[in-house]
């Protein structure tokens, strides 16, 4: 059970990514085609009226592009295509949903009634807040359109639409409700983010994604996804974060969004916790339990410090405060800054009342629990030995229900690495992915998907450690040591040199990468 | 399971047959009460065409008919009651259960049985041949590592004593051998199987690895308990079965060797293994170890627990080569003079406690002999206890707060998967620890989870935790928590911390009286503290 929160990573999300509706490579055929019949029946008219316009602002985004293995990296995996819906923002862009375009190999875009077919580019993509904004070579593409503004938050139970390309059609579909609610809520795309959403009950189906969803003629959102289970829940992601988002890329690269890097917990509705901590009767606040290893805060915060404000917000027992005229996690407050700006914090030790500079930082933890898209995974095979980051898209090739599946260690370290690693140079944790079989690891089998915890000795606290250990010959063996298991795999270094190229040759691996270049 | 974790993968593979045991055993009841008459027949037909068929003088030498006259005073019919504790509510009994067994006499008024039967056992009545009514019985010795327990039944109730069984270690790969029962309507039946080899395997009942002998193609399936044969020689009695396919037995010598070790006056037990084992295949390994290549014997020491024979003697990386003399294969295997090659844990456990067993090892780069005592541990003393059978969990219930002593028995409480589903930082000490009980730590305490109430108000959803300190002193056992409360007199507040990051617990000492009265009530826990 977690039953504190950090705050802005929760795991788990119920609700699935709508993103793309996929289609394989017969059906894109066949859909290009019913197109061209539907337009030539139509007698090439647009029949916009109704849309107000929208026809203008609507792009409909085609990607294909293809999976990366994570547990042996040089293969390449299936191709997928998908269609989903984006729109035109000021500065010549399109913004859209990153999933829409997440590891794409190929974009083509396409406008209402309009017959050419223009190739784009995803300028930047933010993972962590599933948002993407695309360019396009041809500047011919944004003749006669129409640029839509961004708006504020909308009011609860006020009336929105949506526009976007769903199933069940080919043309812009528009569909109203109202919002329903507004909250804090996992962002499905990297499975571990957390910002704020709008829910709304105007249909939201796979095809709508990255859509528009307006409000007064101005956009509130972007539609992303939905609840499976559930009746008339769709998701957008609500302008705060789009601007965030559009703000971040300004100066030509996306950071991301920040944290302070605490972990926290709501006790100070247990009253004898409260005065344990001295905390003054009428101060509301939340306990500190932790700080992330790097972070701006460690320096700072101490466990049982009670934050009580954070800039001119003031914190209440569940760790909220009150910003957008709502009652939201705190985190909202510290996702108004960039990464590298600072936050006033005000926080009670042993009764006193200290203030403190924060800086806003990514804070990544050690074992990444984010989905991760448009890397191509590192790897190093050495006696057929195959070396990976520890991922979380390494642990999902154990399938649907990976969390109850990968081995022990593994586990054990997902959900704990925060506390287990007290190595300030770790990087990150490396595991021995896959063993493609050869005399010389006849013996490693045993040893698969454990974690790797020094060489000779020498701690691995990245990738490119297990290279460098390698590349070492003044030891006849190389000795293994992995993490939670007691016996050592021994390779004879001489025997396990004099077999790589033919183990490269056999199993067809290219070049091992490093941070410096390949070998 | 990995290769490293040889135990577990064991244990792993053997569990699943026994899951499959217990419907087995429940099947096995039916039979016993209602042997039909086709089931009959159909052993009668079998019976007839193996004695035409097959020309062994052993079957028609003192064949079924002879036996089962001889053992129908020496068979005795269990009607075991049992019930335990509910693992996350321990303060409740769990359901009480009804099974039957089968016992074999030993004495006047003795009969033994596998403990698997009797793990939380409260009642047993027996019947005999010749008597209707059942008997008061109850567990004299009962001995989880060897999975044997010694019956003894009321001798006032008995109208004539009971002829004791003479089992004698007999061992033909291949002989066909006959079990008997007595079925809870006072009919003694049979069945026959084939003798397919000896073995050591895992326990169904606790940590330890036994010698097995196996029984394959059963004609029914066997129950435990059940009295195996061959020819007019009792050579074992059943303790598991994977249907009619195997069957397992204890050897006449382990049980032999039990019914020595009763006659004394405390019952000292078997040695118990200090230490884990992996094959040494890798020619690599041997190498680095600085093995001649000529040696190809010796089994790899992956690790040593702070209990049990070894525990002070043996390091992690010695490879053993021989145990009194008998050298270990690259596996851990001897060449047993009948059972060809099994596993070396005999070698251990057939010693008595306080002897002298030689260790022939390899050790920085060279052979030395170890003098290793035997000893032997019980499952409570282990860090996280193999089982606790009988006994009612420990733990204490304060402020709403479920505190538990962690057992295995607890874990696998969570049902299938159950691996998967428990929190990794438990599983850590049940895997890596179990065995390495320190001075400092005694047991591993737990936050199970807390039963709400307004003293633990914004606590309610804290559980699976593992407590560090309570009150400032490191709880090295659950009774330490009793101990704790008494610190810090001045204090307003007991204080708990837990391991990892977790928030502390605080619970005001003022009003804990009456909300651990309410709490009582509202749950149904009517006794809050069990320790010892």
């Amino acid at each position: 059970m977690r039953n504190q929160k950090t705050e802005d990573r929760r795991r788990s999300a119920a609700e699935s990514q709508l993103g793309q509706r996929t289609e394989n490579r017969s059906r894109y055929i066949q859909t290009v085609f019913l197109f061209f019949c539907g337009l030539i029946a139509l007698g090439g008219e647009s029949k916009a009226a109704g849309l107000g316009g929208m026809e203008k602002s609507m792009v409909m985004i085609r990607s294909a592009g293809q999976e990366f293995d994570f547990v042996t990296p040089w293969k390449p995996k299936s191709l997928a295509q998908g269609v989903g819906s984006g729109f035109i923002i000021e500065g010549n862009k399109i913004l859209t949903n990153a999933h829409n375009v997440s590891n794409n190999k190929y974009l083509e875009l396409q406008k209402e009634d309009v017959a050419k077919r223009f190739l784009a580019k995803a300028a930047f993509i933010g993972h962590d807040c599933d948002l993407a904004v695309l360019t396009v070579d041809d500047a011919n593409f944004f003749e006669d359109t129409n640029a839509l503004e961004m708006a504020e938050l909308p009011a609860i139970n006020t009336t929105v639409s949506t526009f976007g390309f769903p199933m069940g059609g080919k043309r812009i579909s528009v569909t109203e409700g109202v919002v329903s609610r507004i909250q804090m809520d996992a962002y499905a795309h990297t499975g571990a983010d957390s910002h704020l959403v709008i829910q709304t009950d105007a249909a939201i189906n796979p095809g709508n994604s990255g859509g528009p969803v307006m409000q007064g003629g101005k956009v509130v959102g972007v539609a992303f996804q939905g609840l499976r289970q559930a009746d008339n829940i769709g998701y957008m992601i609500p302008t705060t974060v789009i601007k965030h988002f559009l703000a971040d890329i300004n100066d030509g690269k996306y950071d991301g969004f920040g944290t302070l890097g605490v972990m926290l917990y709501p006790g100070l509705h247990n009253p004898g916790y409260k005065d344990y901590l001295k905390v003054p009767a009428e101060e509301q606040g939340i306990v500190v339990i932790d700080t992330i290893m790097h972070s701006s805060v460690e320096s700072i915060l101490k466990t049982g410090d009670v934050l009580v404000q954070i800039d001119e917000y003031k914190i209440d027992n569940d760790g909220r405060v009150e910003i957008h005229g709502l009652k939201l996690d705190l985190s909202e407050a510290v996702e108004q800054k960039q990464t590298g700006q600072t936050a006033e914090i005000a926080f009670y030790r042993d009764g006193q009342l200290t203030k403190a500079t924060a800086t806003v930082a990514l804070n990544k933890p050690v074992f990444e629990y984010d989905r991760q898209y448009d890397i191509k995974p590192r790897y190093v095979c050495f006696a057929g030995l195959v070396f990976v980051p520890a991922t979380r898209n390494y642990l999902e090739a154990w399938g649907q229900d990976w969390l109850k599946e990968i081995p022990f260690s593994l586990r054990y370290l997902f959900h704990n690495s925060m506390q287990l690693n007290t190595d300030r140079q770790r990087k990150e944790y490396v595991v021995l992915s896959e063993i493609m079989p050869d005399e010389i690891n006849a013996y490693a089998g045993g040893y698969k998907s454990q974690v790797i915890e020094n060489i000779n000795g020498t701690a691995v606290e990245g990738l490119d450690d297990v290279w460098k250990a390698f590349e070492k010959t003044d030891e006849d063996f190389y000795r293994l040591k992995f993490m939670g298991v007691e016996r050592l795999l021994i390779i004879d270094a001489k025997e396990a040199h004099a077999r790589q190229p033919e183990i490269m040759e056999k199993y067809d691996i290219p070049k091992q990468t490093t941070a410096e270049g390949s070998k | 399971m990995r290769i490293n974790n040889f135990e577990f993968r064991i244990k792993n593979e053997e569990f699943r047959k026994y899951n499959k045991t217990k419907a087995i055993k429940s099947k096995g009841m039916r039979l016993l009460r209602r042997p039909d008459k086709s089931g009959l027949l159909a052993m009668t037909f079998l019976g007839v065409v193996l004695i035409l068929v097959c020309f062994n003088t052993a079957f028609s030498m003192g064949g079924p008919a002879k036996t089962r006259e001889a053992m129908k005073d020496s068979l005795v019919y269990l009607e075991i009651s049992s019930y335990g504790y509910d693992q996350f509510r321990p303060w409740r009994t769990t359901d009480v259960v009804e099974k039957g067994g089968v016992g074999c006499a030993v004495g006047d008024n003795l009969v033994i049985t596998p403990a698997w039967g009797l793990t939380n056992v409260k009642l047993i009545q027996a019947r005999v041949m010749g008597q209707n009514e059942y008997l008061p019985a109850k567990v004299k010795i009962i001995d989880f590592e060897i999975d044997l327990a010694l019956i003894e039944i009321e001798p006032n109730a008995l109208k004539k004593p009971l002829k004791p069984i003479k089992f004698a270690d007999r061992f033909e790969r291949g002989a066909k051998l006959n079990f008997y029962w007595l079925s809870p309507d006072s009919e003694l039946i049979g069945g026959q199987g084939t003798l397919d080899r000896g073995d050591v395997l895992h326990s169904p009942v606790s940590y330890t690895f036994n010698l097995n002998l196996v029984v394959t193609n059963t004609s029914q399936e066997t129950g435990i308990g059940q009295l195996y044969c061959d020819g007019l020689t009792p050579i074992g009695i059943s303790c598991w079965a994977q249907g009619t396919a195997e069957t397992g037995l204890i050897p006449a010598s382990v049980i032999n060797g039990f019914l020595s070790r009763v006659k004394e006056a405390n019952y000292p037990g078997i040695p118990s293994v200090g230490f884990a084992t992996d094959q040494l295949l890798d020619p690599t390994m041997r190498g680095y170890l600085k093995m001649p290549g000529t040696m190809k014997n010796g089994v790899l020491v992956r690790d040593v627990y702070n209990l049990g024979t070894g525990a002070d003697s043996l390091k992690a990386n010695d490879v053993i080569l021989a145990i009194d003399g008998r050298e270990l294969d690259a596996y851990g295997k001897f060449l047993h003079p009948a059972y060809d090659r099994i596993l070396f844990h005999p070698l251990v456990t057939d010693h008595k406690i306080g002897d002298d067993i030689a260790f022939d090892i390899w050790r920085d780069g060279k052979k030395q002999t170890l003098k290793v005592k035997a000893t032997n541990f019980d499952s409570g003393e282990m860090l996280v206890p193999f089982y606790e059978y009988g006994q009612q969990p420990k733990y204490v219930v304060t402020g709403g707060y479920v505190f538990q002593k962690l057992t295995r028995s607890y874990l696998t409480n969570w049902g299938e998967n159950w691996d998967g589903k428990v929190q990794p930082h438990l599983l850590y000490y049940l895997r890596d620890k179990s065995f390495k009980p320190t001075v400092q730590r005694k047991e591993i305490v737990m936050l199970s989870y807390v039963l709400p109430s307004q003293i633990n108000l914004g606590y309610t959803d804290l559980g699976q935790l593992v407590v560090s300190t309570f009150n400032g002193m490191p709880v090295s056992r659950i009774s330490d928590i009793i101990k704790a409360q008494k610190l810090n007199p001045d204090s307003k507040y007991d204080v708990v911390e837990f391991e990892m990051d977790h928030p502390t617990v605080v619970i005001p000492r003022q009003v804990l009286p009456a909300a651990d009265s309410q709490i009582s009530t509202n749950y149904g826990v009517r006794k809050l503290v069990n320790v010892e």
